[in-house]
């Protein structure tokens, strides 16, 4: 296997755009990264479109990645379809890194494409329920901002009983606010307006103790990235190069409830009662770091309070020392590890085929140095030189279907 | 002409729970335990997920009392739901072992209508309504 480096990255403003069709949103990306990368179209091997709910919501069922990408102009190559929930840009990634690792191809596209956003809201919401088995969320009632706000719910209860974090409604919204400040440095983020505690806490209540601003609402948009075999990336680029140093996705491995009485089950993050991210681990141990390490991260906030668990999941900190963590200001951008300098997906947006590779892409430039004014200046002041992207996608027993980890290095 | 057509109770989904035939018989849950290691699952599989082998699960009903894991108030519904606004969503863990979510009913949907830890019981309730009119009946939890 072979390393690869990223030379392009491609954006759609993340947003409400009823009027654009998924070929519309794609189109813009692709060529965004084309353009980004200096290469010449036919040089891309081959392509991985993640999307994951275009049939619920446009009926376009089947051939997904060959239609949209034919629009763009791309045919005649491998166009593989991808899909796992709010992990399918990952995903997308993920396989376009083997690809060209394996030595298939020089040259690879992924891209991430969703439309979400309907005037009848009720109808996201349903569709959004087939990222779990639909025996058992389908036509219920069930939603998952009812999960998350349960287990938020939980954590404001007293630290140390039945899962209590001592967190309270007001640290959520602080959570909120930083994400919509990142978000308003962010020019592809969906929410680019500042706002302040008071705001959050007085919009309307989703699902308590989560208020409209806390959450990741419905979006469309689209993002793409350009990979290249290490020893040709000369060709295209003269930036420095950024590779990718360690990709791990697996599906939420079987939680024995008998043999882990502690673990929230049902639960955002694949903590368990160690409180790690394994997906995370893995990825920090076969990129040959720890946490410590990591410069800038992206994590996946369905709700932006859920941030405080990756702080401790990921490693940043002790499990119990998240709110102090936060306070301290470690994870703003002008903190040692910033952490969703996008605005993650509360503010920047949640077009969930896309979101995987929102974050790589934010993250790619950072390691560059082109993501001002949300530049982050790297633990040791000389720039960011690891990067690590959090994503997670649907949920079974036991935690998120797909939970993934990927780590970049300058 | 009249159409007195007797509105029926339909389970929201087969097999995952006794629909009590009478006013004395009552509603539980139905999983699967292995015989090998005893994994209680809910709802039934035929793959016992700790041992990874398909023929030692047995069907089994499950406790009708659980602890509350976690609760929600919710003040969006997703289509088909509008009319339930606003409503708990919870998870509870049953003794044997299976978390599940459910809906919950006998409290007014408010945050303070439950505390972490409390004891519900498993109850079968009205869902929602099919297009024939008919009552989809659905396993719900009440505080004991």
């Amino acid at each position: 296997m072979r390393e690869v480096a990223v030379i392009g990255v491609g954006m759609h403003k993340a947003g409400k755009f009823l009027d654009k069709s998924l070929k519309d949103l794609g189109q813009v990306a692709i060529w965004n990264a084309i353009h980004d990368a200096k290469v010449n179209p036919g040089d891309i091997g081959c392509a991985y479109f993640g999307n994951a709910l275009g049939g619920a919501i446009t009926g376009q069922h089947m051939v997904r990645g060959q239609v949209v990408l034919r629009y763009a102009g791309l045919s005649g190559i491998p166009i593989i379809n991808v899909e796992t929930a709010c992990a399918t840009g990952t995903l997308a990634f993920r396989e376009a890194w083997i690809c060209v690792a394996a030595g298939l191809y020089d040259v690879a596209l992924a891209v991430g494409v969703e439309k979400l956003y309907l005037a009848d809201t009720a109808k996201s919401i349903r569709a959004m329920a087939t990222g779990s088995d639909v025996d058992y969320f389908g036509d219920l009632g069930f939603q998952y901002m009812g999960m998350y706000g349960g287990n938020l719910r939980r954590q404001t209860g007293e630290k140390g009983k039945e899962g209590g974090m001592g967190w309270t409604q007001e640290l959520f919204a602080k959570m909120a606010v930083k994400g919509k400040y990142n978000g308003s440095l962010n020019p592809y983020a969906q929410y680019q307006k500042r706002m302040t505690v008071e705001e959050v806490l007085n919009s309307r209540v989703v699902a308590y103790p989560l208020t409209l601003y806390m959450c990741s609402t419905m979006g469309d948009g689209a993002a793409a990235v350009i990979l290249c075999a290490k020893e040709k990336a000369h060709n295209y680029s003269s930036r420095p190069l950024v590779t990718v140093a360690a990709q791990v996705t697996r599906a939420a491995a079987f939680v024995d409830p008998r043999r882990q009485p502690e673990m929230d089950v049902i639960d955002e993050t694949p903590s368990g009662p160690t409180g790690r991210d394994k997906v995370a681990y893995e990825a920090y141990e076969i990129a040959g770091i720890g946490p410590e390490d990591v410069d800038v991260a992206e994590m996946h906030d369905a709700v932006a309070p859920t941030e405080l668990n990756s702080y401790s999941s990921l490693g940043f900190c002790d499990r119990g020392e998240e709110k102090e963590f936060f306070e301290s200001g470690r994870s703003q951008i002008t903190g040692d590890i910033p952490v969703n300098t996008s605005g993650g997906l509360a503010a920047r947006g949640h077009p969930i085929g896309a979101t995987g590779l929102y974050q790589i892409g934010e993250l790619v430039w950072q390691l560059w140095g082109e993501a001002e004014p949300r530049q982050v200046a790297g633990r040791k002041k000389q720039g960011p030189k690891v990067a690590l992207a959090s994503n997670g996608g649907g949920v079974v027993e036991g935690g998120p279907a797909a939970m993934c980890a990927t780590i970049l290095k300058r | 002409m009249s159409d007195q057509v007797e509105k029926k109770r339909i389970p929201v989904r087969e097999g995952f729970f006794h629909m009590p035939e009478s006013a004395e018989d009552e509603p539980y849950l139905i999983g699967s335990k292995c015989r090998e290691c005893g994994y209680v699952a809910w709802p039934s599989r035929p793959v016992c997920p700790a041992c990874v082998r398909d023929d030692t699960m047995e069907e089994v009903a499950l406790s009708r009392r659980a602890e509350l894991v976690s609760f929600s108030v919710l003040y969006q519904a997703p289509a088909g739901f509008d009319f339930s606004i606003p409503y708990i969503q919870a998870t509870v863990r049953l003794p044997e072992g299976p978390t599940l979510f459910t809906m919950v009913s006998g409290v007014e949907a408010r945050a303070d209508a439950l505390k972490i830890g409390q004891e519900m019981e498993m109850i079968v309730d009205k869902l929602r309504e099919d297009e024939q009119g008919n009552d989809v009946v659905s396993w719900k939890f009440r505080p004991v």
